[in-house]
């Protein structure tokens, strides 16, 4: 969504989007995730694939799902709203099951992913950030209403 | 690597890592001391980088070369990234935006330290 280049520099939440304020920190940090994850999985994948190859595909999902969350966050609007929405679910559900399977049955994650252990070797920010996503996006799709936004 | 280096970079990342976050809390917006901060510790991740490579040419091999490589590229484009990314937000948040980046720049130096201590096998 265009934003007018003259916006004061201190806007109220009324006139907020995902593309700014705090939504550009979530971006910040689901960026850094996405590099993070991005750059591992890529060399687990083309190096030793075979090692643990459900782990690696995890860690190779894990990024794709950052990547996207990071640009459906940075694009704002409905669409993007909503494109962050599902890979934020997506990634809440990747943490939970995950970080539960890894603590059930060690044996098949023998390489730590993003998500093992609830994200504990990344100090469970990859538990917390879909959290803080979903909240952001709750209170913006609210600010969008107020608005008379259609959803 | 190079352990004063190492602790030097950590210290400025920490350092604006806290500034970015006392500006989001006093309510301003970044202001020089982000920029001479961010700058200061994109000279200093590029000097970490010099050594690095200088080890790499003078025949130190760690194991996992691709993934060493990687978060080096990554720590490098890190400082300035924060700060471009920053500087389009308006608002105070953006002082929070630099300390996602330097805080994310402290963590891995350490993994990519940790990474080259790894030789041989």
């Amino acid at each position: 969504m265009a934003e007018p280049s003259d916006a004061p520099p201190e806007p109220t939440s009324a006139t907020a989007d995902t593309t700014r304020g705090p939504g550009r920190v979530l971006v910040a940090l689901y960026g850094v995730f996405a590099l993070a994850a991005g750059a591992r999985a890529t060399v687990q994948l083309a190096t030793r694939f075979d090692e643990a190859p459900l782990a690696y595909l995890l860690s190779a999902l894990a990024a794709v799902v950052y990547l996207v969350a990071t640009v459906g966050l940075a694009r704002g609007g409905r669409g993007g709203r909503r494109t962050a929405l599902a890979a934020v679910s997506v990634e809440l559900a990747g943490v939970l099951v995950v970080g539960t399977l890894s603590l059930l049955d060690p044996v098949a994650f023998p390489d730590a992913t993003v998500w093992s252990n609830y994200g504990q070797g990344y100090g469970f920010i990859p538990l917390a950030l879909p959290v803080l996503g979903l909240l952001w996006l709750r209170h913006q799709s609210q600010v969008a209403a107020d608005r008379g936004d259609p959803r | 690597m190079n352990t004063p280096l190492l602790v030097a970079v950590t210290a400025v990342a920490v350092a604006l890592a806290l500034l970015g976050v006392l500006s989001t809390a006093l309510r301003r917006r970044i202001g020089t001391a982000h920029l001479v901060g961010a700058g200061l510790l994109q000279l200093l991740v590029l000097a970490l980088a010099a050594v690095a490579v200088a080890g790499l040419v003078g025949g130190h091999r760690p194991t996992e070369l691709a993934t060493f490589l990687g978060y080096l590229a990554s720590v490098v484009l890190l400082p300035l990234a924060g700060v471009l990314w920053a500087r389009t937000d308006p608002t105070r948040w953006a002082g929070t935006i630099i300390a996602v980046a330097a805080a994310a720049v402290a963590v891995m130096v350490w993994r990519l330290e940790q990474v080259w201590q790894v030789t041989g096998g």
